[in-house]
């Protein structure tokens, strides 16, 4: 026997291979994800900082779309004031009222029609007058005009669809005076365009800069753990063993961030609800703000998955060439 | 086992790292590579475990040309060659287990049967009660060790070590070019480049001589009884 085998200990016996365990799709999955939080937890820090950074981006962004929505949706209520109406010298017999009712109904893009009798017209020249009754003595419903009063559906009543609704409500035959407010239409379908752009612009600038950051910040991530990517590829990893873990681990940071950013964007929202009456002129509880709808935060939820697990893919890429 | 055809390998244009290497390394064989600072014996490593390919020439492992190799061919050779590299190259914030144990968890084994087999290991290299230690703090002489249980936990079919020993004691030395011998008896073949003059004398391998990217000299094995004397 060689003198320097007499070093080992005698209890060592050969080791036989076993089967392999974790096969298939599942165990693989399990294998993948259990590293993953292993990783996780022996990176606190760097996880910690990534997390932060995402929830941050992503509170940016969703409080921009917050925002955004709550203006829309104000806008929304405005262009309600968008109506057409159609005055008539005369009163109309209860037959022509029925015959012009049912023309105008059947033009598209009408939501409801009413008509406003004389009486009905001074009743509500009154209300707009009240504390000045005097002005309207001697005033008598009969030369006041009747009207149908024509509002429109939402997606009818940009400058152009009003344009063209009026043009058409002119040619039936006994419809001669249409009012609408021209100028007023225009204006705010003008701002509502402008308030859009801007949204787009901005928010796109924002998604960018989001985008940058949380990247590189995975990327940073990534690269305080080369060496570990490196040793995995030097005793035989495939490319996927190697990054199915770290995709899963931006997965879960992208997660966890997004989840985050919505808890504390619902309660910077709810503290500017109860708290921002004091210092504003109108009561944000009663003003109908609303929070971001479901589908809104669904997308957010997504978009971090998303964020975490590209940002992680592409990060990759840079230091799997091995 | 290893077969090396007319390699030439430059990383600069002008500057040749291997120039017309023919070699021949038989199953189960003990080479050491040697030569100065410079001469390519980390280069003709790295060809053997697919890190590097060459501009000419062919690189044969067990019957495979891995210069022919796709990158996904290229894992799997890599589970056949087990290397211990010059800065050992271990996770400094991991412990020892974690380290040998990545060996097989690449290979998909089970965590009962990695602990099992890991431990083992372990215990040849007689550092078992350090298992839960973080390589950070261990000595030379234990990194180099864990470095090879990493390369040698799942049998390979061929070790590759660049210079095993470089900063070691006389004492640890011995035990490290023990555990080579018996990762050989036990069929490995293995190739350590080194420039240590006396651990090549001691071990009486064939010897392969590497001066400016060519082989110089080879010395065949000397008989098998000198080896007893060790």
């Amino acid at each position: 026997m060689n003198k320097w085998k007499k070093n080992q200990p005698a209890t060592i016996k050969p080791f036989k291979r076993p089967t392999l365990a974790g096969d298939g799709f599942g165990g693989r999955a399990g294998f993948f994800l259990s590293r993953a939080v292993t990783n996780i937890r022996q990176n606190v820090f760097v996880n910690v900082v990534t997390i932060g950074t995402i929830t941050l981006a992503l509170l940016i962004v969703s409080l921009f779309l917050l925002i955004f929505v709550n203006l829309e949706s104000a806008a929304e209520n405005w262009s309600e004031r968008v109506q057409v109406t159609v005055y008539f010298d005369k009163e109309l017999s209860s037959q022509d009222q029925s015959a012009f009712r049912d023309k105008i109904t059947a033009l598209s893009g009408v939501s409801r029609v009413s008509y406003v009798t004389r009486e009905e017209a001074l009743k509500r020249f009154k209300s707009r007058l009240r504390g000045q009754e005097t002005l309207l003595e001697g005033v008598r419903p009969e030369i006041l005009p009747t009207s149908f009063e024509i509002a429109l559906k939402r997606t009818h009543r940009d400058t152009i669809s009003v344009e063209s609704f009026v043009t058409t409500l002119k040619r039936i035959p006994g419809i001669t005076e249409v009012q609408y407010g021209e100028e007023w239409v225009r204006r705010f379908n003008s701002f509502l365009n402008f308030i859009r752009l801007l949204g787009a612009l901005l928010g796109g600038f924002l998604v960018i800069a989001v985008i940058f950051i949380v990247s590189n910040t995975i990327k940073l991530t990534i690269y305080s753990r080369r060496d570990e990517l490196e040793v995995m590829s030097l005793v035989g990893a495939t490319r996927f063993f190697i990054k199915a873990p770290f995709l899963l681990e931006g997965l879960i940071q992208g997660m966890t961030g997004s989840v985050f950013s919505v808890i504390l964007l619902f309660g910077l929202y709810e503290g500017f609800l109860h708290n921002a009456g004091s210092f504003l002129t109108f009561n944000p509880v009663t003003s109908g703000l609303s929070f971001l709808p479901l589908e809104y935060i669904a997308g957010l939820l997504l978009a971090g998955a998303m964020l975490g697990f590209i940002g992680s893919l592409t990060s990759l890429k840079r230091f799997i060439n091995v | 086992m290893i077969q090396l055809h007319n390699v030439s390998l430059a990383y600069q244009q002008d500057a040749s790292a291997l120039n017309n290497i023919d070699l021949k390394i038989g199953k189960g064989e003990f080479v050491f590579l040697t030569g100065p600072s410079g001469a390519g014996k980390t280069t003709l490593l790295r060809l053997l475990y697919g890190a590097l390919t060459p501009n000419r020439g062919q690189v044969l492992i067990d019957g495979q040309n891995i210069t022919r190799m796709s990158a996904s061919q290229i894992p799997l050779l890599r589970r056949t060659v087990g290397v211990v590299f010059q800065d050992f190259k271990l996770l400094q914030n991991r412990t020892v287990f974690e380290n040998v144990a990545i060996t097989l968890e690449v290979l998909g084994w089970g965590r009962a049967d990695i602990g099992k087999k890991t431990m083992h290991i372990l215990k040849q290299m007689g550092i078992e009660s350090k298992y839960n230690l973080i390589t950070q703090r261990l000595s030379g002489g234990e990194q180099q060790r864990v470095a090879l249980a990493r390369a040698l936990v799942n049998d390979p079919k061929i070790l590759l070590a660049d210079e095993p020993t470089g900063n070691l004691d006389d004492a640890n030395k011995n035990q490290i070019l023990n555990i080579f011998k018996e990762a050989n008896i036990r069929g490995t073949t293995v190739v350590v480049a080194t420039h240590d003059r006396r651990l090549i004398e001691q071990s009486h391998k064939r010897l392969v001589t590497l001066i400016k990217g060519e082989i110089v000299e080879q010395v065949e094995k000397e008989s098998a009884s000198d080896d007893q004397t060790l």
